[in-house]
């Protein structure tokens, strides 16, 4: 039994079971939080973000994450030739984790978002286990993508004040950041439980 | 310990999966044990060992080391005889420094106030129930414990210190500062902490607001 069907919600904040008046909307009892059967306008929310993500993934891709000025010569680097930098000259271990963090992860996420997204949509009966673990790998894995912006402020902060070199963060910067950040809100704004809802009533979407 | 010092079992109740909206009947769970949906798996809620006062402990030392962490040198780096130094908050900085404003803004939510705040207010919550001393705005704070979470990203931040340390090592020499050491513990204390927290737990004490009763 779901608690949808027994005309029940439970608070997203403290997890208290509410039954919902006829409106669709109150106020948790307990903590005061919004309460609706299902994130209002979830499927909506999560594509504009989603979206949003997508159009900065090219910039964040193509322009260059850092500029490295030594001597009078300066080289920049994108986030996958930085990947490319640490196979040649770290070790391949770490290059493959910053390739999966900061290439892949990305990319699949917004991938996977699209399928979950499309198979609510298509109020899908197949794969619910597979699918909300996919969901759960989704949102576990997003933050890790930050860690190629975290190493341009480093790099920014240790190495600019001396005369040798200088490291400037760039604008593919910005946009990496951004497709990062977009992602991890449209997986937040994405209602998990609309993988089981949608047999037999229209828009799953807004309840 | 005192009988009632003891960490108590959770009530037996109905829960609705965060995840995938089954309804579960949740039994009372001992000490260490946890309870999952009987559709997808989803952790319903834990009872974790040592009650309230192993979160206490484990944020309150780590609150410590985010003190040391952001005080002394985080990495030194030595070009030539020349000597660079930061600190964690100059990692954001030196963003805001090159005119990326926004860019500072991001990596000091994630790699200071967040997790900051995530400790500070978790304690508050914590020390409030475990006490009794009735702290203003607990329930809100304890709310906005869960909004925060995602973001704080001390773990990310490490493998970045990581990446920088490869990158850097090829042309100068770098020094390890007693930061990164009080970070490298903060991570593990803050990640223990973390899962020796239940917010159903100190939501089942803090119970309803004066004056309001169960509408469920």
């Amino acid at each position: 039994m779901r608690a949808r069907e027994a005309g029940l919600t439970s608070c997203h904040t403290c997890g208290l079971l509410v039954r919902l008046p006829a409106s669709g909307h109150c106020y948790c009892p307990r903590c005061d939080s919004d309460l609706h059967m299902r994130k209002p306008n979830s499927l909506n929310k999560t594509w504009a973000l989603l979206i949003a993500a997508m159009a900065m993934y090219l910039p964040a891709n193509l322009f260059p994450v850092m500029t490295v000025t030594s001597l009078g010569s300066s080289q920049s680097d994108t986030i996958m030739s930085g990947v490319i930098y640490l196979l040649l000259h770290g070790d391949w271990p770490l290059a493959l984790i910053v390739f999966v963090a900061s290439v892949l992860v990305p990319l699949l996420k917004m991938i996977a978002l699209v399928y979950l997204l499309l198979s609510v949509q298509r109020r899908s009966p197949l794969r619910k286990q597979q699918r909300i673990r996919l969901y759960r790998l989704v949102e576990l894995v997003g933050r890790w993508s930050m860690v190629d912006i975290f190493v341009v402020a480093l790099l920014a902060a240790l190495v600019n004040v001396g005369a040798l070199a200088t490291i400037e963060p760039g604008t593919g910067a910005i946009a990496f950041t951004a497709v990062v950040i977009l992602t991890i809100f449209s997986a937040m704004s994405f209602d998990s439980r609309l993988i089981w809802d949608n047999q037999g009533e229209p828009n799953g979407g807004t309840a | 310990m005192k009988p009632s010092d003891r960490p108590d079992s959770t009530v037996a109740e109905i829960i609705a999966c965060h995840e995938c909206d089954t309804l579960n009947r949740v039994p009372e769970l001992a000490p260490g044990k946890k309870a999952q949906c009987s559709c997808c798996g989803f952790v319903l809620s834990h009872n974790p060992r040592g009650g309230l006062d192993r979160p206490i402990s484990l944020y309150l030392s780590a609150l410590i080391l985010l003190v040391l962490a952001n005080i002394f040198p985080f990495l030194t780096l030595e070009i030539q005889g020349r000597e660079e130094m930061t600190t964690i908050i100059g990692a954001s900085l030196a963003l805001y420094n090159a005119g990326m404003g926004e860019l500072a803004v991001v990596v000091m939510i994630t790699s200071i106030l967040a997790p900051a705040l995530l400790i500070i207010s978790s304690l508050y919550v914590l020390l409030s129930v475990r006490y009794r001393l009735g702290f203003p705005a607990a329930r809100s704070t304890l709310s906005w414990i869960s909004q925060l979470k995602p973001w704080g990203m001390l773990d990310v931040f490490m493998l970045g210190v990581l990446v920088a340390f490869v990158k850097l090592g090829n042309m100068a020499t770098m020094h390890i500062g007693i930061s990164l050491y009080a970070f490298c513990g903060l991570i593990l204390v803050s990640a223990a902490a973390a899962s020796a927290f239940e917010p159903h737990l100190l939501w089942d004490k803090l119970g309803f607001p004066k004056g309001r009763r169960d509408a469920g």
